[in-house]
């Protein structure tokens, strides 16, 4: 939108056309008067809040070529630092670990699993196909050599900084739409640009850069949005909105944060949405649900769709079996080519001898000779039982015999096992039944004990050595496979399901695993799969007795199965991601910078890359954050007594426009608190984003006492208005510049941890222990005590 | 007093701007409190329209609300607005006035304007009832139906004769106050101490040991005790009544209302037994109905009756809270109600500032103080009762524990000497004894267990001794006291292995070093040896007065000779193999002001030492008052669900509002009396849904506001609100907290947070059937009749859960309602 736009005089609205264009602009009868006014960028005003004293436009607004050579100039700082250095260190570093490996897996397109979506994995895929990676590398551990291997890492690195660095330009382009002189913008890019955490973060193989580009790419195109508001459903009008959509779905493409940035647009749209319902706009209901409707389009139809591809796009890439294929159902398994399920499962027969593996803890069902003991420690009694236990590997007592309890043929399909069928499974080396009954188990007083019965004495207690096969997801008549079918085992006189965890049993069954019943039949973590069959009851190929063809064929599977599935498990990995970690740290310790992550170490240079921003940066950002709210709060109380402190429009502004940043901010940031997961210092590098935003304006609001006022594209047929020009002036110019000394300072300082040299001596790390939580390596041991 | 009589606008004031265009429908958009009241003009001049007559008195059944009707040709949507706004202004709502501040476009605008008409328009509370008449219609009901309540607490209340369910806890904390020993509890003392009460009353002698499931003998009086208990259960049902009344709901309203309260199964049937609920949940009504009526007074500020409502809140309050600490959330909704009445006020730039500041100080002493000094004294008493020794001694101080009668602690020589034994107790907050036991650590360095313990017993000896390096403690040689600085070695006792730490993690507190027992009583090393410091003496004062340690009264650290490091029980617990009992470890920082780092002797024995006669101890009140404060609250945090035992009992708040579980009260046994908590599933399932439907109904007028329609007279919105507030802000702060809170919850958690549920069902039903104008009063009766039915039916159909089942359960078909209840078969 260029300036001159905004001073073009408008008409009056036409009365005939209420629901293009006009709508906002007053047909009551006060506007008549004064004209409507568009200023506010995001939040809503009411167009007759204007015949209020305007400060005459202080001189001519600041021509549009500064602002450009400003945005280039910072841009170009921007990937100078971005890029220096960038092939330093040539090893692994932090969690290059696993998203090194996820594009390596885009190259070989092997199947794997992660709880993060995947486009920015496919975005870095992409960079490294394109510089001629061959994926052989494993990224296995943290400080492993690129180039001894041969890893063009430099131009897989070189897309997170590119990423990164054009993020500046972004922040510069939200600070000049949302109407703030040269001197506001480039100050609040240059707290992006010149931030070590940005830099440590968005120059190395990881998801944050894109992430963090895609959610400032999102505001901004909502705020052009907002600013064309008065257009309502013109090309621009659209095109904007179906931009954010777009841009959204690309955060949230990136990682699941993205879903903050839709918290945020989407209480922006909620607002919106609530004002143009206000009978005082004039909307007849039909428009205001139109404009519902595009909105539900732009920002939610068309993400999810966007945001779907991403995953369609996945799954075309990885047709293979690789290492994510245990986490998925045997159905999804068997989609891919080479997967191991695919190749060797089989229909189960009666009288197989087969294994049987626990789904989660990959033991045995495994029994010996030795008895429970007949009292435990905690003074209980068991039945002296033969043992039932988890056992992790090969042994010949983990196999199981399937026998019948009804009548099957001689021969033929009749004998395959099938979903539901009730079963007795014998223990070929002790030839006894598995059997449990009501007797508590040896660690856990409200499980069954599971037990085996020998042979010769089973017919009496006949009823208690039954088990049904509950395939999950079965259906009547499935058959019953080895590896493809995951089931529970549900006794059947006590509707208990055979399970395990991963608690060991005393010395007395030599440390393996309890096996016990578990009164929730529909336990999930009762899942079992038949990991073998042994012995076929025939003595036939396990291929010709099922009559098929030895090579299978790779199964197709719905698309939208395999994404609700993956869906799903992610969100169940995603919380139970609750490891401790030597570099996590709680929210609450981010906005000052209490702790950072050290990414990666060389012992013989003494180099080491420490992630942790700029301090003064930050700092100035928390106060930035606190005076905002203070103001906000000054102002409700103020107002509450019947006092205006700030003149109308700058107020407006600052609930509106800033306001929408700050609750950019409070919804990427607060969040975390809700969540038990493993929490980083980079998940705040979002929020921070949205905290320099708040900085940048509070500092205008500070430094002068107007904004360049409207800023929004007028619509058609509406009329002049009065216009306000920021004042900051000369002094904001100085005022930055005495800021950028300190802050620059602190850059240079800190560059060493961040860019991983020059190497730093045990006094030099010293120095740069500017907080005391900070645990930077090599630190010297004179001043520690 | 009644309203200010309708005045006659038909000219505009002469201060607007728009005289020149007459709306033909002003003064109805006039009648719209929400713009008009934002006119100062308006306030200032108090106009009225001749449309309504204004202000409305206490909303009543007749009042129904109002609908403005398009006018026939009004706006359509699709006709240009502009010359229909000219001809109809249908949707044209404000005030034409100068001011051009008062119609604001920000939010934060529009609710002061909302807020103002509160101010402004002010309703008049109904006149007290006059006539005998009035008096009866409005009284009989709930004598009525406190009869009835009695009949259903009381009926057959001793029909089991064996100790139900918590009568196992809380009968044996009330036999504590008559036996008059001290004991410890998570909940504070005031409920107890009724029971102990009710048990004097009832002769009860205190001797029972109140053991779970046993038959109470010939001379304990449970059914008298019961009774008295069960008292609190039926006035319920007459606050019911009066709360909702207070509420303005119509009679019908009311009427449901109160047969809700009276006809639920979960709150009968733990009004019947020796517990506490039935104490909280009287509280917890009485503290609601305090506040309306408090809120009914609220135009007449400073007024006598403005005083006792206040007041009585308070009290009411403090007495909640002083039962059991979840009446803490009640209290939350107090809080939020004054913070925004005081946030109302604070706009209203008629009242004086001194006026303001009064209010806050009313509010502060009266909400904040008072019930604070409620809560002190029923610990006060508390401290008075219990004034002998006994089971909850350790959880306090060693100076608090002298005081008690039957403690041995005033015996201890004065002075501690080489070659004495002693205990140590550590001075934190829910600190214990310095202990060990011959099971060793299964990390680290695999020695014996050092921890801090409870309970007294005799792993808790120690006796100092010399270090290695000089001579042992000579048994006829000359006494030599314990000093500042003395370098000692600790025995403990029964194992004979001293205490030690060296450079190795302690187990929960990594960065920690360990402190464990080792060697004997001829092998260590200088790990064993502790330097004793003196912090201070509570009698002698600071550490240059303080000649020798002395037993009870002197604080000391110990700091690790080698590491330099003291010696800390920081409250973590330990895992099972410590028999979550809390860790001791030795910390290298030095927080001189740690009070975990601070240890004090608490028992102390040495034959050669004359006994002292030491009875100048004086613990003081808010020492132990804060002391036992914090303990409580150390062991309730410690209440967490234990992962490796499934709690048959315990549910999680997510189960309660679906009633998804219930909870066996006793034996299931086909001979024994058996109770079943578990609500009115036609109360509860209807409470949980008239939340969900309030939310919607608020949206809805919310939209319809913001499309300019007008269903609200004057103050009726604000009132809507105020009793949505009341019932869903209460359920939500009594409800939300178990959700976060990490202990193990039951289902009876839930009984306070139903209240306000079951209010907000009468709420909605009052508005959306009794005082709609869409129904006719014969449908209105139907409607009536169907509700109570149901209500009454359900109860009827559950009545024998709480009254008690005899015989084989199989044998009172129809109970399970949802399949996860465990009425028949436990699962």
């Amino acid at each position: 939108m260029s300036t001159g736009a905004r001073r073009r005089g408008i008409r009056l609205p036409q009365p005939d056309s209420p629901g293009n264009g006009s709508g906002p602009d007053g047909l009551s009868p006060r506007s008549l008067t004064p004209d409507p006014t568009h200023d506010s960028t995001v939040g809503d005003e009411d167009p007759r809040s204007v015949s209020r004293s305007f400060p005459a436009a202080s001189g001519p607004p600041e021509p549009e070529y500064i602002h450009n050579i400003a945005c280039v100039a910072i841009t170009a700082i921007a990937f100078a630092l971005r890029f220096y250095k960038i092939n330093h260190p040539d090893q692994v570093v932090f969690d290059e670990v696993h998203f090194g490996k996820f594009a390596a897996y885009y190259i070989l397109r092997e199947y794997y699993f992660d709880v993060h979506p995947p486009f920015a994995k496919l975005l870095l895929g992409l960079a490294g196909w394109f510089v001629g990676f061959d994926g052989r590398f494993e990224f296995e551990a943290i400080g492993d050599s690129y180039s001894q291997h041969h890893v063009p890492y430099v131009g897989m690195r070189a897309m997170p900084a590119v990423f990164g660095s054009l993020t500046v330009p972004v922040v510069y382009q939200i600070m000049k739409e949302c109407g703030f002189p040269v001197v506001i913008c480039t100050f609040t890019a240059a707290l992006i640009a010149l931030d070590n955490g940005h830099i440590v973060q968005t120059r190395l193989i990881l998801l944050d850069a894109a992430l963090i580009f895609f959610i400032a790419l999102s505001l901004y195109a909502y705020i052009r949005f907002r600013k064309v508001r008065y257009s309502e459903f013109s090309r621009a009008w659209w095109g904007w909105m179906v931009a954010t959509g777009v841009f959204l779905a690309c955060s949230l493409g990136c990682k699941m944060v993205g879903l903050f940035t839709f918290f945020t647009i989407g209480t922006a749209v909620l607002v919106d949405l609530w004002d143009i319902l206000d009978i005082r706009k004039k909307y007849p209901m039909d428009v205001v649900l139109k404009h519902f409707f595009a909105r539900a389009l732009g920002l939610i139809v068309v993400p999810f769709i966007v945001y779907s591809s991403f995953f369609w796009v996945h799954f075309k890439v990885l047709s293979h079996s690789g290492t994510g294929d245990s986490f998925m159902s045997p159905e999804f398994q068997e989609s891919l080519s080479g997967n191991e399920l695919l190749m060797k499962s089989h229909e189960i027969r009666y009288y197989d001898t087969v294994t049987l593996k626990h789904k989660d803890t990959k033991v045995f069902l495994h029994s010996h000779k030795e008895r429970y003991p007949l009292k435990y420690k905690d003074g209980r009694i068991s039945s002296q039982g033969q043992q039932v236990t988890g056992y992790p590997h090969e042994d010949l007592n983990n196999q199981w015999q399937v026998i019948p309890s009804k009548a099957i043929p001689e021969t033929g399909r009749g004998r395959v096992v099938r979903h539901n069928d009730a079963v007795q499974l014998l223990h070929i080396s002790t030839q006894s039944y598995l059997l449990t009954h009501d007797v508590a188990s040896p660690t856990m007083p409200t499980n069954q004990e599971v037990t085996t019965i020998a042979k010769e004495d089973a017919r009496s207690r006949y009823n208690e050595t039954l088990f049904t096969i509950d395939i999950i997801n079965g259906h009547p008549g499935q058959p019953w496979k080895s590896k493809a079918s995951h089931f529970r085992l549900v006794h059947v006189p006590t509707k208990v399901s055979i399970w395990t965890h991963p608690k060991a049993l005393p010395e007395w069954a030599f440390k393996q695993q309890e096996v016990n019943g578990n009164k929730n039949s529909e336990e999930r973590t009762a899942t079992w799969f038949v990991d073998d069959i042994v012995i076929p009851a025939e003595d036939e190929d396990l291929f010709s007795r099922e009559g098929g063809p030895k090579e299978k064929v790779v199964k197709k599977m719905n698309f939208f199965r395999k994404y609700a599935e993956l869906q799903l498990l992610a969100l169940q990995h995603n919380a139970g991601l609750t490891a401790s970690h030597p570099y996590a740290s709680g929210p609450i310790n981010w906005p000052f910078l209490l702790s950072g992550i050290s990414f990666w170490t060389n012992n013989e240079k003494l180099q080491q890359i420490y992630m942790v921003g700029n301090v003064f940066g930050w700092w100035t950002c928390v106060v930035a954050l606190s005076v905002f709210t203070g103001i906000i709060g000054a102002d409700l109380l103020a107002r509450r007594r019947g006092i205006q402190p700030i003149p109308e429009f700058v107020r407006n502004r600052l609930w509106n426009s800033t306001g929408f940043f700050f609750i950019a901010w409070a919804f990427h940031y607060f969040p975390f608190f809700l969540m038990n997961r493993q929490l980083f210092l980079h998940h705040y590098l979002p929020a921070h984003l949205c905290s320099v935003l708040v900085t940048g304006a509070v500092f205008n609001f500070i430094a002068g006492e107007s904004i360049n006022y409207p800023i929004s594209v007028p619509g058609p047929g509406m009329r002049r208005m009065p216009t306000a020009r920021s004042d900051v002036g000369m002094k904001a110019v100085i005022a930055a510049v005495l800021y950028a000394i300190p802050y620059l300072a602190m850059f240079f300082f800190l560059a060493p941890l961040t860019y991983g040299t020059p190497g730093l001596n045990g006094d030099q790390v010293n120095r740069r222990l500017l907080l005391p939580s900070w645990t930077l390596h090599f630190a010297g041991k004179a001043t520690t005590s | 007093m009644p309203g200010p009589v309708a005045v006659d606008i038909g000219t505009p004031s002469p201060r607007s701007s728009f005289e020149e265009i007459q709306h033909p429908t002003y003064t109805a958009a006039r009648s719209n409190p929400r713009y008009d009241a934002a006119s100062p003009s308006w306030s200032s001049s108090s106009h009225q329209p001749l449309v309504e007559e204004l202000p409305m008195h206490y909303v009543t059944d007749e009042k129904a609300r109002r609908r403005i009707i398009r006018a026939p040709g009004s706006v359509d949507p699709g006709s240009s607005p502009l010359t229909s706004t000219r001809e109809h202004m249908p949707y044209e709502m404000h005030p034409p006035t100068d001011h051009v501040d008062d119609i604001d476009d920000d939010d934060g605008k529009e609710v002061y304007r909302r807020m103002r008409v509160a101010t402004a328009l002010r309703q008049i509370p109904r006149p007290p009832p006059t006539t005998f008449k009035e008096d009866l219609i409005e009284n009989l009901p709930a004598a009525i139906y406190t009869l009835l309540s009695c009949w259903t607490r009381f009926y057959q209340i001793g029909k089991n004769n064996h100790v139900v369910w918590d009568e196992a806890h809380f009968g044996k904390f009330g036999s504590y106050y008559l036996r008059r020993e001290f004991y410890f509890d998570v909940h504070p003392p005031l409920g107890k101490m009724i029971v102990g009460l009710v048990g004097l009353l009832s002769g009860y002698n205190g001797s029972f040991e109140f053991k779970s499931g046993d038959a109470y003998p010939e001379d304990v009086p449970y059914v008298a005790m019961r009774v008295m208990l069960a008292t609190f259960g039926v006035l319920m049902v007459p606050l019911a009544w009066y709360t909702s009344r207070e509420l303005g709901f119509s009679r019908r309203a009311a009427h449901l209302t109160t047969i809700m309260v009276l006809c639920d199964v979960a709150w009968l049937c733990i009004s019947r037994f020796i517990l506490l609920d039935s104490m909280l949940l009287f509280f917890t009504c009485t503290t609601v109905f305090c506040l309306t009526k408090f809120h009914s007074e609220r135009h007449d500020p400073f007024e006598p009756d403005w005083w006792i409502w206040l007041t009585l809140t308070g009290i009411s309050i403090g007495c909640v809270t002083s039962i059991k600490w979840v009446g803490f959330f009640v209290t939350a909704l107090v809080g939020v109600y004054t913070l925004e009445d005081l946030w109302e006020k604070f706009g209203d730039l008629k009242m004086r500032k001194r006026d303001y500041i009064k209010h806050w100080i009313a509010r502060g002493a009266l909400l904040i103080v008072l019930p604070f000094i409620v809560y002190m004294i029923s610990f006060k008493i508390h401290f008075l009762i219990l004034n002998h020794s006994g089971t909850g001694d350790s959880q306090m101080s060693s100076l608090f524990q002298a005081n008690l009668e039957g403690n041995d602690f005033s015996k201890n020589p004065l002075e501690v000497a080489f070659g004495s034994k002693v205990t140590f107790k550590n001075m934190g907050y829910g600190g214990g004894l310095l202990h060990s036991h011959t099971q060793t650590y299964p990390v680290g360095s695999q020695q014996q267990q050092v921890t801090c313990y409870h309970y007294k017993d005799d792993n808790n000896h120690w006796r100092v001794e010399k270090p290695w390096t000089s001579a042992p403690v000579d048994d006829e040689g000359d006494i030599e006291f314990l000093k500042h600085n003395d370098v000692v070695r600790l025995v403990h006792t029964p194992t004979g292995r001293n205490l030690h730490s060296h450079t190795v993690a302690a187990p929960v507190t990594k960065l920690n070093n360990e402190v464990s027992c080792y060697g004997n009583t001829t092998t260590g090393d200088a790990g064993d040896h502790w330097i004793v410091e003196i912090v201070d003496d509570m009698v002698l004062g600071k550490r240059q007065n303080v000649p020798h340690v002395r037993s009870l009264t002197t604080k000391l650290r110990f700091k690790h000779q080698q590491l330099g490091c003291y010696l800390v029980a920081p409250n973590t617990v330990l895992p099972p193999w410590g028999f979550k009992q809390i860790e001791v470890s030795c910390d290298k920082e030095n927080n001189p002001n740690d009070p975990h780092t601070h240890w004090n002797v608490e028992s102390h024995w040495n034959g050669r030492l004359p006994v002292g006669e030491t009875k100048f101890y004086k613990s003081p009140f808010f020492r132990d008052f804060w002391h036992l404060n914090v303990a409580m609250m150390t062991s309730n945090n410690a209440l967490v669900p234990d992962a490796d035992k499934e709690d048959i009992l315990a549910s999680s708040p997510t189960d309660w509002p679906w009633l998804h579980l219930g909870l066996r009260m006793c034996g299931w046994g086909d001979n024994q009396t058996k109770y079943y908590l578990i609500g009115n599933p036609a109360v509860w399932w209807s409470g949980t849904a008239s939340l969900g439907i309030c939310v919607l109904v608020i949206c809805v007028y919310l939209i319809r506001n913001q499309r300019g329609y007008r269903d609200w007279g004057v103050g009726e919105w604000d009132h809507f609100l105020y009793v949505c507030k009341i019932a869903g802000l209460g359920w939500v702060f009594q409800y939300v907290p178990f959700l976060i809170m990490g202990r193990v919850t039951y289902i009876h958690h839930y009984l306070p947070t139903l209240y306000f549920a079951v209010l907000m069902v009468g709420h909605l039903f009052d508005h959306l059937v009794f005082k709609s104008r869409r129904f006719s009063e014969r449908t209105k009766w139907i409607i009536f009749a169907i509700a109570s039915g149901i209500v009454i039916g359900v109860f009827w159909w559950f009545r024998g859960v709480a009254f008690g089942i005899d015989g084989p359960i199989k044998e009172h078909w129809g109970l399970l309602w949802r399949k996860t209840w465990n009425i028949y078969e436990s699962h």
